[in-house]
């Protein structure tokens, strides 16, 4: 059966706007490639630890070096696969670690056993995640809410055990070896080639979501997490589409894994625990659920803050006496209960994350600027 | 071997129902989904170490002090967290106890230092044997005082007036807002309860073992307990932390220790997706 009309938009869709004089000036493009130059040339200056010839102290960087930040994008992805999927299709999962997972395994068949290129792996990673996402999106046809969000946990605990049987089997206790990343004659050896590998990853992923997003199919989606009823009535087979979300959002996130897999260079399964599976959730809470853009900032935010957290708990130890002694002996502690009380506070206070808090302050500037200009 | 297995399925299963007791209580009154719990298992054994150890109560004030502390701490969790969420979707209620459990964690690490710590109490230690199979004393008390707490929470439900109030409130909030019953009162009390039930199971638990913050990953056993037996049920969060102490118990001793997560998530993937409701829980009807 062919559909004739367009289904009705939910009322969260926003039409696109049309532009004001005002816009004819490129201020976007200016943006755009600001933004760009400011992404090329950061990655230099944690490299060098300068900027412009200027030698920077590590507390100046605010104690982020570029490891982190490749491990921040990579984490983005992950971020962003699990916004799709529970921010815009309104499914909720606890195991999306478990795809990180999938990915790891994946690229350890393929990689380290079958010695495929990396490009290749990074293929297999993500056809194995969208597999994975299928199979584990399958009791979503039956089951709702709390007892979806069940199937997903039960899924965590089965891939990890599949996992660590897989690497007690082939490889040893230390963990699953793989080798280095090598496209074509390029060999992903130092943080820089990682970094400009990375970015355009992202902002490939990044891209690719919002289109989706914006597209008919996005449209079904989010008219299926607002209401079901409403979305199937309007001839939206809302069986295929969750399956669909799944299979896309768990092979972004098996990439990431891949991804993370041959950047850390080993594996181990007790690695991916449930806490690193609730980290993800945390990120786009933070960042704000269903924002796109607030998830690259809750990654962000969940992994550049502990070195700034620690940074600053080192230097407050150098410099006064007991209590200086005890932020540095509990940094981990500290960092933690930072980020469990963050989460709090948003949650209560600000329910759409730092995306929302944006559109807050935005909506306040633009009404303070019309009263004071009339 | 077979009995022997039996007897500390059973007996650790106990713990496990009286854990999930406390979170059905909790979910039932709030339908906060707590994956909280597990933390405050480790809570009820820090809380002893505190009690016995570096207050250095003698043992009945020792649990005086646990039950009222992991009380007021429920109370405060439901003030604090719970309370200003009321209303708001599945996910960000879920978030907030996981939170919660991350912020327990910190601070009981901060407190307490991230060593393992020994809890001693003077709760009999030995063993005996009754036909070929060594009964654990210790395992034995923890087994008659998890099952007399959840005799205890049966009775005040079923017979009590206030028992009879948390009923009628987890039913319909609506219907109890308007006969004049003070629900928060009801849902604060309910926190308390499955805060106190998870404290005595973790006294238990930290002294079967260590007093240490991985305990949460056998208080989380809770989980799969409630949704194995029905969210909604009592009588099956008793049943399913029986079946998952067997399951554990059985698995280890037939398998291998490490297949315990597998052997226990399977099943309630399959339970899952034949039976969501679980075994003694109602089927849920959806309305438009």
């Amino acid at each position: 059966m062919t559909m004739t009309t367009q289904p009705p938009l939910p009322a969260s869709v926003q039409l696109p706007t049309i532009a004001s004089p005002s816009a004819a000036f490129p201020w976007r493009w200016i943006g755009v490639i600001a933004a760009i130059a400011i992404l090329c040339y950061l990655p230099v200056v944690l490299d060098q630890r300068a900027i412009f010839g200027f030698r920077l102290s590590n507390l100046q960087l605010l104690n982020i070096g570029l490891t982190q930040v490749n491990l921040t994008l990579i984490a983005i992805l992950g971020a962003l696969s699990l916004n799709y999927l529970t921010g815009c299709a309104g499914l909720i999962s606890i195991g999306h670690g478990a795809f990180y997972a999938v990915g790891a395994i994946a690229a350890a068949v393929t990689g380290t056993q079958w010695g495929w290129p990396f490009p290749l792996v990074l293929v297999a990673a993500g056809a194995a995640g969208a597999f994975a996402g299928v199979i584990a999106g399958l009791p979503s046809l039956r089951v709702r809410g709390l007892y979806f969000v069940l199937s997903t946990l039960a899924l965590h605990f089965i891939v990890v055990y599949l996992l660590a049987e897989y690497q007690y089997k082939f490889f040893d206790v230390v963990g699953i070896p793989f080798n280095e990343a090598r496209i074509g004659p390029v060999v992903l050896d130092s943080g820089l080639r990682w970094y400009f590998f990375l970015l355009p990853v992202v902002v490939v992923v990044y891209m690719c979501l919002r289109n989706t997003m914006h597209s008919r199919e996005g449209r079904a989606l989010m008219a299926m997490r607002d209401h079901e009823l409403a979305a199937t009535a309007a001839g939206i087979d809302v069986r295929i589409l969750r399956l669909k979300a799944f299979a896309f959002s768990s092979a972004i996130a098996a990439v990431a894994g891949a991804l993370y897999a041959y950047f850390m260079s080993n594996v181990a399964a007790e690695f991916f625990s449930i806490n690193f599976a609730v980290q993800f959730i945390a990120m786009i809470i933070i960042g704000g659920m269903g924002s796109l853009a607030g998830s690259v900032v809750g990654a962000a935010i969940w992994l550049l803050l502990p070195a700034v957290i620690s940074g600053f708990a080192t230097h407050a130890g150098g410099s006064s006496g007991v209590i200086g002694q005890f932020l540095l002996n509990s940094k981990p502690q500290l960092v933690n209960l930072v980020f469990g009380l963050l989460v709090v506070v948003l949650l209560i206070f600000a329910p759409g994350g730092v995306a929302g808090l944006g559109t807050q302050f935005r909506k306040r500037l633009s009404s303070w600027r019309s009263t004071v200009w009339k | 071997m077979m009995a022997q297995i039996l007897f500390s399925g059973l007996a650790l299963g106990s713990i496990y129902g009286l854990v999930a007791l406390g979170f059905a209580v909790i979910f039932k009154a709030t339908g906060v989904f707590n994956f909280a719990q597990g933390m405050l298992v480790v809570v009820g054994a820090y809380l002893a170490v505190t009690g016995s150890t570096q207050l250095g109560l003698p043992f009945p004030m020792a649990v005086v002090f646990i039950v009222l502390a992991a009380a007021l701490l429920g109370a405060v969790i439901h003030a604090l967290l719970i309370r200003p969420l009321a209303g708001r979707p599945l996910l960000p209620v879920i978030m907030i106890t996981i939170a919660l459990a991350i912020v327990l964690r910190a601070m009981i690490e901060l407190i307490y230092g991230p060593q393992a710590r020994a809890l001693t109490t003077p709760l009999p230690t030995g063993s005996f044997l009754v036909g070929g199979v060594r009964i654990s004393e210790l395992h034995l008390t923890a087994a008659l005082v998890s099952w007399a707490c959840m005799a205890g929470v049966g009775a005040f439900f079923k017979f009590t007036s206030m028992g009879l109030l948390m009923r009628a409130t987890a039913d319909s909030h609506e219907a109890a807002l308007v006969s004049g019953i003070n629900v928060n009162r009801i849902n604060a009390l309910a926190w308390a309860i499955g805060c106190v039930l998870a404290a005595i199971g973790g006294v238990f638990l930290g002294q079967l073992q260590v007093a240490t913050v991985e305990l949460e990953n056998i208080g989380l056993l809770a989980l799969p307990a409630v949704v194995i037996g029905g969210l909604q049920s009592i009588p099956g969060a008793i049943v399913g932390g029986l079946l998952v102490g067997l399951i554990e118990q059985f698995g280890s001793g037939y398998i291998s220790p490490k297949a315990r997560d597998i052997l226990i998530y399977a099943p309630l993937l399959m339970i899952l997706m034949v039976r969501p409701w679980g075994l003694f829980g109602q089927r849920e009807l959806g309305r438009v």
